[in-house]
Parts: structure tokens; sequence; C-alpha cells
């Protein structure tokens, strides 16, 4: 199999087994040149196997990987001098100033874009000297995409890169990483969040027990839900479920109550008529089209920070 | 080539920039080197090393015949003169006249326990008449053997005492001049007449700034970077574990180096210990130092799983080690055990070639043994660890 022009990265049948657990069984997919690429999944999925065997730190047991246009068993240091990989886990030297470590970085690649570039990029031009000891967790994860990002690559990997941070802080690296595809990059995002990777993703791949489950745009994965409107409420202690004559899904899923409907006006009506006989005071109630995570559940009955 | 480089800078940036590293690596065996030098810095200078001794002579003339005891106190006065202007060994104190000479000696004792006198020598009561008569004749000396300046007091006394019973020996006729086995006076590790504690001191203190690097700044930096995932993140850029490791050594030694400078300028110019590290053998024997405690310090990255398992593993070695190893004091008797840790301690050799390639001892190790024990060491680390150490955390 070879990929097509447009395809910077296609994976066929990749497996890697710890033991008598596969964390990741036989998964293909295709990454388009110059798109966003997202793996979607809760913790233990195999995102992050998957990931580490694209960047370099594990070789799979079987599977096929072609990169930049060459089939190769394992990514080595030819094809890690074109990638840039911001981890999951992992920290700085807390004694070097944020202007060290991305010359540090940098020094490690053939070529390397000039430090300021990167430091303004990132928005640390600020932080330049300043220790890694003595940065925000937002200002630290902003360094560690630079190190990603100080090759120029043309393939990003980002490991759950909001993971942990504030609001603020995420949607700082969201607006980098929505930047960084307007100027073309490819980039392949693994997250828990689903508005991460609605926001930022052209294809999503869900992953549950090593497997792709579901794989696609967001539009056309949550459009698998068909012609649906969500009602969402919290009902602490509600004994029994709504009843919507004019037709609808009913879900519970802890305190929280999805009513799936797909005409929105009668069903609301005999909502709140319903509500009103059984005082069910309806807190929270948001109505609000699917998303992934609707996916997710429809197709694992589990959310996917469970 | 530059990733080596900038990996180099790193590691001695990070660890002169770090406080407790910089303290140490740099200003502890500073510290160690001005404040020994101060404490024992008089110990073998020519006319400089004095020691306060208390001399009492509780023989009693009241039976006439040779004073032999008379004898014991003039040599002793005789080594309490000042000779040619500098110094004398012994600067003795005696009962002053019809003083008391049991409350003198009281007073003694009290003082030798206080540190004001180094040693008190006792010459008991019929004394003459045991040696004339041929039994057992004992000078009683007293010394504090928590102090090491008293225990090289003793040593010396001891050796005065030798000579002075060979010369009554010989006065009362009981022994053959001729068939007297002279003492060779050997100054401490039978090195020159101007031994200098300073001298001795400096190479030990680089080598011990060399070894607290080596034992706990190797593994600490690996593991510690290992298990926070600093490393991870080195290993999906093009940089391999190899050239890491080269930038590591590189970096190591260049935090050796400057170690290597702050000590020589403060020992030469501050401390005068006047020692010539030019030599091509000293030369040798601190990069083999350097080499051999790398080496250990890769050797306990890979055999600790964590990096505080690191810092335990060093700190059980760090004192057998350091101080069976000849860096701060002569190795004198020891136990049986004590010495098979003496003899299997690169340190011990280290330290021993480095001092002969300086000239400043003779040497009992041979020179073969030198090299050879700790570049075992150094082969025996390099395969544990290739083999063992691992780069990823567990």
């Amino acid at each position: 199999m070879t990929a097509g022009n447009g395809i910077l990265l296609q994976v066929s049948g990749l497996t890697k087994r710890y033991g008598e657990v596969r964390a990741v069984d036989g998964i293909s997919f295709s990454v388009p040149r110059g798109t966003v690429f997202t793996i979607l999944g809760p913790n233990g999925a195999g995102k992050t196997t998957t990931l580490e065997i694209l960047e370099g730190l594990r070789a799979p047991d079987s599977g096929e990987i072609e990169l930049f246009g060459r089939r190769i068993a394992r990514v080595d240091r030819r094809e890690k001098a074109r990638m840039g990989v911001l981890l999951q886990e992992g920290n700085f030297e807390p004694y070097l100033r944020v202007k060290e470590v991305i010359g540090l970085f940098g020094s490690f690649f053939p070529r390397a874009r000039p430090v300021n570039e990167i430091l303004e990029l990132v928005a640390l031009t600020e932080k330049r000297n300043a220790f890694v000891k003595e940065l925000s967790g937002g200002q630290r994860q902003r360094l560690a995409l630079g190190t990603a990002l100080v090759n120029d690559p043309d393939l990003l990997f980002l490991d759950e890169p909001t993971t942990g941070l504030d609001p603020q802080a995420r949607r700082n690296i969201w607006s980098i990483v929505a930047d960084l595809k307007d100027q073309g990059k490819t980039i392949v995002l693994t997250t828990h969040y689903m508005e991460e990777a609605e926001t930022l993703s052209d294809q999503v791949c869900i992953m549950d027990h090593g497997r792709i489950i579901a794989a696609g745009s967001p539009r056309v994965l949550t459009a698998r839900l068909g012609e649906e409107t969500i009602i969402e409420f919290t009902a602490p202690g509600m004994i029994g479920v709504p009843v919507v004559p004019s037709g609808g899904k009913v879900r519970r899923d802890g305190d929280a109550v999805l009513v799936e409907v797909t005409d929105l006006v009668p069903a609301l009506r005999d909502l709140l008529a319903w509500a009103h006989e059984n005082g069910v005071p309806l807190d929270n109630m948001i109505i609000r089209q699917p998303n992934l995570e609707d996916v997710f559940l429809s197709l694992t009955g589990r959310r996917l920070r469970e | 080539m530059k990733g080596i480089v900038a990996l180099a800078r790193t590691h001695l940036l990070t660890s002169l920039r770090e406080r407790v590293t910089l303290f140490w690596f740099i200003v502890f065996p500073v510290f160690l080197l001005v404040i020994l030098t101060l404490i024992f810095g008089n110990i073998g200078r020519q006319g400089g090393m004095n020691f306060q001794v208390g001399l009492i002579n509780l023989e009693d003339r009241a039976g006439g015949g040779p004073d032999l005891a008379g004898i014991v106190v003039e040599a002793f006065t005789a080594i309490g003169e000042p000779r040619d202007g500098k110094e004398p060994l012994f600067t003795l104190h005696r009962p002053g006249p019809g003083e008391d000479k049991q409350g003198f000696l009281t007073r003694a004792e009290e003082e030798l326990r206080r540190g004001k006198l180094t040693a008190v020598v006792i010459i008991p009561r019929g004394f003459n008449r045991a040696i004339l008569s041929g039994e057992r004749a004992e000078i009683t000396l007293y010394v504090d053997p928590t102090r090491d300046g008293s225990q090289l007091a003793a040593a010396i006394i001891r050796e005065v005492i030798s000579g002075i019973d060979r010369e009554i020996l010989v006065r009362t006729g009981r022994f053959d001049q001729e068939r007297a086995v002279p003492v060779r006076s050997e100054p401490l590790e039978g090195g020159p007449v101007s031994f200098s504690y300073a001298s001795f001191l400096l190479p030990g203190v680089i080598l011990m700034a060399f070894f607290t690097a080596g034992l706990f700044g190797v593994p600490g930096a690996i593991l510690y970077a290992r298990d926070r995932f600093q490393l991870r993140r080195y290993w999906v850029t093009p940089l391999t574990p190899a050239r890491y490791f080269i930038g590591f050594t590189l970096g190591q030694g260049g935090l050796c180096l400057l170690q290597f400078v702050v000590l020589f300028l403060i020992g030469e110019y501050g401390l005068g210990a006047g020692v010539d590290f030019s030599r091509p053998a000293a030369a040798a024997f601190l990069l083999l130092g350097f080499l051999t405690f790398l080496s250990f310090g890769f050797l306990i990255a890979s055999i600790a799983r964590t990096a505080n398992g690191g810092m335990a593993i060093a700190n059980i070695l760090n004192i057998p080690l350091m101080f069976l190893g000849g860096l701060f004091f002569p190795l004198g008797e020891l136990p049986g055990f004590l010495q098979a840790v003496v003899l299997v301690n690169p340190v011990t050799y280290i330290a021993a070639g480095l001092r002969v390639g300086l000239g400043l001892t003779k040497g009992t190790i041979s020179p073969i043994a030198s090299v050879l024990v700790p570049l075992g060491w150094i082969a025996l680390s390099i395969l544990v660890a290739a083999r063992r150490l691992s780069w990823e955390a567990a």
C-alpha cells in the first residue's frame, strides 16, 4: 500500500501489545497534509501508545507506517528531524532559562528557527530570561510547544496538549494550534476534550480499547446521531424518567438527564408538563446539538472521561 | 556536534545554578581544603610543627646511681629548644620549682583533655632501678586518641623514647653499639623531608571534588532527568542516547575542570601548597580519577530504579570510599575488614598514584596497580551501565 498524493502519514494494521493487553489493536488511518487529525478517546484507549510509536519512542509489534512518502519499520532520526512533538508528560531542567531551552532543543536538529522567532510564536518573548521553575503551567506548556516547533516541522504531534491547564491557558494553546493550522502545518492531536477536538480538528478518529470505533469529520460523526436535538438537565435523586409522548429517547448519565428529540417544540412542551406535574426543577437545562461526547456515549455507553 | 556542545553547556550551567550542587561540588571542597589546612597545616613543616608536651619525672634520686631518668628529661629538653631560630618540635611543660608533681600531673591531664596539651610523658618512680636491674621499665604516655595531632605527637614521642632507650642501654653497657639497628627516620608516607600538609591535602581534595561530582552528580542528573521525563523530550528529537552520553560527559568534564581550577588557585596561592600539577603523570591520574568517578556515577545510575534510590546508593558508598581512600589523611594501620575496603577502593590507587605523580610521596602501591585497578573499575562500570542503564523511567 502506498499513500497517495497529499497523504503525509498513513498507518495500516498498527499493533502494540504489553503482555496480554493489546494497547493498540490493528488500527489504520491516514492523515492528509495540512490538516488537523485528532485521536479522541478515554484514558487507556491507546491514543498515547499510538502516538509514541509514531514519535519513535516505541517500536510497533506489527503494522505498516508510511511517513513523508517513505515506508518505514519504525520512526528514526531521519523522520524525527522533520517532526515536532509535544509530549503529554515531561519537564524541563528547572534551572535553564526559557531562551536556553529553545536554543538547546534547536541544537538537536540540522536546521532550527531563530530562538526569538519561536518565543514570539508561543508568546513567551517577555519570559525569555526567566528560569523554567518560574513559569506557570500554561507557560510551561507553551514552552513545550515551542520546543516542538523549533525545527519548523512538517508534521506536529500534540499529545493531550491542554490537559491540566486552566480554561484561559487552554484557549491560548488552541489559538496557537489554529494559527499553525492556518500556516498549513499537519497536526496529529490526541485529546479527551471533545470541545478541543471539535474546535481544532478536520478529521477525528475515536479510539476505545486499542481500536478505532469511528472516524470522520466532527460534522459527519455527530450526524450519525441523526437530526436530533438534545435537551439536557440535572435532576439529583430523581426517580423515574420523563414521559415525552411526542417522541424522544431518554438517557440517564449520573445526575444528568439527556432527552434526544427530533421535533423540539412538542417535546419541550411535554417535558415541561411532566416536570410541573412531578415537581422536577429541571436544573441547568440546556438545549444543544449532539457533540462528539454524545457520539462516544452512543457507541460505547460510557463517557469519554470515565 | 552542536547538540553535544549545547548539552555539555547545559549540564555545566545547571550544576552551577542549583544551590545544592554548587555547594557540594565547589563550595564544600574549597571549605574543606581551607579548614583542614588551617587545622593541620603545621604538620610536617620544617620548624613549623610544634606540640605542647607535659613532662613529669617522678623518679626519686635518693637511691644514688646513674640518673637514667635524667637522660630522658635531657633528651626531651634538647628537642624542646629552638634550633636555627625555628620553633622547636616540642614545647615542654614541666612542674615549676617546688611545685607538687602529683598536682602538676592532675593539672596536665586536665589540660590534655581540654586540648591545651598534646601529650603528657611520665617517668615513673623506680625507673632507674628497674633499668639497672633488668626489669621492665615503662614510661607512661598520655594522649587523647580523639585528636589527630595527639596521635601524631604520640608516634614521635615513642620514636624519641625508643632512641633514648637504646642510648641508655649503650651507656649502661647492656647494648652492643655495633649491633645496634639504627632507626631510620621516615617522614609521613615516606616522602621528601619537607612534607607539607597543604600539598598532601590539595590533590586529595581535588579528587574528592571529582569523586563527589561523579558519585552524586552523574546519577542525580541522569535519574532525575529520566524520572521527570526530561530525557523523553530529548528522545523525540534526532538526539540519540550516545550523543547525549558524550555531551553529558563533556559537561561533567567541564565541571571537574572548574573544580580543579578553583581548588588549585586557592590551594596554590591562598594556602601555599606548592604542588606541580604540570607533570604529565599528575594530569594522567587526574584524568583517570575523573573517568573512574564518572563511570561510577553511570554504574549507580544503571542499578538504581529511581533518582532517590540512586542518591541512597551514592550515600552508602560515599563515606567508605572517600575516607578509606587516603584522600585526606595517610592510611595507617586499619582493621582487616577496613583494609579490604582500602584494597578494592579505586580511590586508594588514584590518590596514591596522583601523589606519586606529583612527587609528593614515594608511594607504597605499584604504578601498575595504580592504573590497572581504576581501569578495571571503569571497565566493569561501563559494562554494567551499557547493559542495565535505562533511558526511560520505569
